[in-house]
């Protein structure tokens, strides 16, 4: 039986609520980020500390895109390739971020529709391990 | 600031040279240039050089040191700029203050690229500290996908058709037809684009800019040795870099914040564009020709808008009118753009100032744009870079 192993650390996490992604928020000026960051990055905040926040599990899809041919390395999918879609989602706390979508159809996508954050399997890897990454799934 | 004149052009025709070395391909280049400036190599006196990311400058980014151990070490000062896709445009901001400054007299600029085959990996290291390469890792959203969201994101704001952006494709190649530098010179129709695979819904095959390798060169130098050269020399009315701003919305990386206010657009490629015109005391309504980074046939939309060159939502209707064409109202990329060259990523920017200058002095043949006298060129590159600049005659 395979384990389930994160893409990389540090980004997402199943907490008690759901699926959520691992940011910061600044306490002087609000400004969010994913994934977290030890220093506030916007010229025009005078100073702040920064705040672990969760974001998700709603947010609004800006745009998006299909991967119609297999991506260069590093990025991870099971061979046959099969196209999947992109979105650029913007969640609560001021944050835009990008992630793949749980279905590939376009006709399934509208931009302004609400989708919800899940976590799912990027590929198998060779020894059988599911590799886990975050995913938006429309609603 | 001293007046700085474009003195001399050269350029390897761009296409897959798999028995050519990058320095060989500087090397056809930069021989045209010195020959089109009537300079010997000599003379010149510094050279700033765009660090290519695949090829040559012994894998540090040298490629300016490769140039003059090349044509003769005379022991000239040499940059090597690393921008991105916007290292060329950086070499010649970099030149140009050189010679705008008083440092030096003669400059030559130069960008050469050998790129890899199929699609780039965008990020050059392998760390997970690396937000690039983490973006790739965990998600999968190359530059092409990138490009797709946002024209996807403008079809919806203002009903951009597809047809619409084949009209782009065909445009370019209707114009880099008659470029003998261009490695792509067959026309397409419409059908043809629409029928050419899909590369990232929606955008396909034709519609972006394949990778190539490509040399081009430029010398720069002061209005005193440019009269004693050149009767008629084209002037640098300005050259600007700048770098994205926080809250431009795009996204790049991973996440980037919502943008409060105002549109999400490309900061670093408009902010180089407001900069060199405010330097050049010239404003949108005085360009003759345009050259853009059309990577994508999107950009020929949104960054005329974006820069002020037309009304938001009105790029659309300049392509259908043809108005972009050499003989229209805004003549976008009449060299046929990235689209017919292919990116030879850290030498566009010098490729953008050789076709300027061509233009400028009544020089491009099939695709001139009839009494051309300003022109702007703009890049944009990996690390939120841009850079523009304005010639003139």
């Amino acid at each position: 039986m395979g384990k389930s192993l994160p893409v990389a650390e540090g980004l997402f996490a199943l907490t008690d609520a759901g699926p959520r992604l691992l940011g910061s928020t600044c306490s002087g000026c609000k400004a969010s980020y994913f994934p977290r960051t030890s220093s506030c990055r916007n010229p025009e905040c005078d100073g702040g500390e920064l705040e672990a926040v969760e974001f998700g599990p709603r947010g609004t899809l800006w745009s998006y895109a299909v991967q119609n041919y297999a991506p260069p390395p590093p990025a991870k999918y099971d061979e046959p390739y099969v196209p999947y879609a992109l979105g650029v989602v913007d969640l609560p706390g001021g944050i835009r971020v990008v992630g793949r979508m749980t279905r590939a159809d376009p006709a399934a996508l509208r931009i302004g529709g609400e989708v919800e954050l899940v976590l799912e399997a990027l590929c198998r890897t060779a020894d059988g391990d599911d590799l886990i990454s975050w995913k938006f799934r429309p609603l | 600031m001293r007046q700085v004149a474009v003195l001399g052009v050269g350029m390897h025709p761009w296409g897959k040279f798999p028995n050519r070395s990058v320095t060989e391909m500087c090397r056809h280049a930069i021989d045209a240039a010195l020959a089109d400036a009537g300079v010997p190599w000599r003379e010149i006196q510094a050279v700033a050089a765009a660090s290519s990311r695949f090829s040559g400058g012994k894998g540090w980014g040298l490629n300016g040191n490769d140039v003059v151990e090349d044509l003769g070490p005379t022991g000239i000062p040499v940059y090597n700029l690393s921008a991105g896709c916007a290292a060329g445009g950086n070499a010649f901001n970099v030149g140009h203050a050189l010679v705008a400054g008083g440092i030096y007299d003669v400059v030559l600029v130069v960008g050469g690229e050998k790129m890899p085959r199929g699609f780039i990996q965008t990020s050059g290291v392998d760390e997970e500290t690396d937000l690039e390469y983490l973006r790739q890792k965990s998600v999968g959203m190359p530059g092409p996908a990138f490009w797709a969201a946002l024209c996807r994101r403008r079809m919806a704001e203002y009903g951009t058709t597809e047809r619409q952006l084949a009209m782009i494709a065909v445009k370019a190649h209707r114009v880099g037809a008659h470029n003998a530098n261009a490695r792509f010179r067959q026309e397409f129709t419409v059908e043809d684009v629409l029928g050419s695979a899909l590369v990232s819904d929606p955008l396909r095959l034709y519609e972006i800019c394949p990778v190539s390798d490509g040399a081009a060169a430029l010398i720069l130098c002061t209005a005193e040795v440019a009269r004693r050269h050149s009767r008629r020399p084209v002037w640098v009315a300005s050259s600007s870099v700048a770098t994205a701003r926080f809250d431009d919305g795009l996204p790049r990386a991973l996440g980037s914040v919502v943008p409060a206010h105002g549109r999400t657009h490309h900061s670093e490629a408009a902010q180089a564009v407001r900069k060199a015109f405010d330097a050049a005391g010239v404003g949108p309504k005085d360009l003759d020709l345009v050259e853009l980074q059309d990577n994508t046939v999107y950009y020929e939309l949104a960054f005329p808008e974006d820069w002020g060159l037309c009304e938001p939502g009105e790029a659309e209707r300049l392509v259908e009118s043809g108005d972009t064409l050499p003989t229209g109202r805004l003549p976008i990329n009449p060299s046929g753009g990235f689209l017919c060259f292919g990116e030879a990523t850290t030498a566009m920017g010098v490729f953008q100032a050789c076709e300027l200058t061509w233009q400028l002095r009544g020089e491009a043949g099939a695709r001139q744009v009839p009494g051309a006298r300003v022109g702007l060129a703009q890049t944009l590159g990996l690390g939120g870079n841009g850079t523009a600049l304005i010639l003139k005659q």
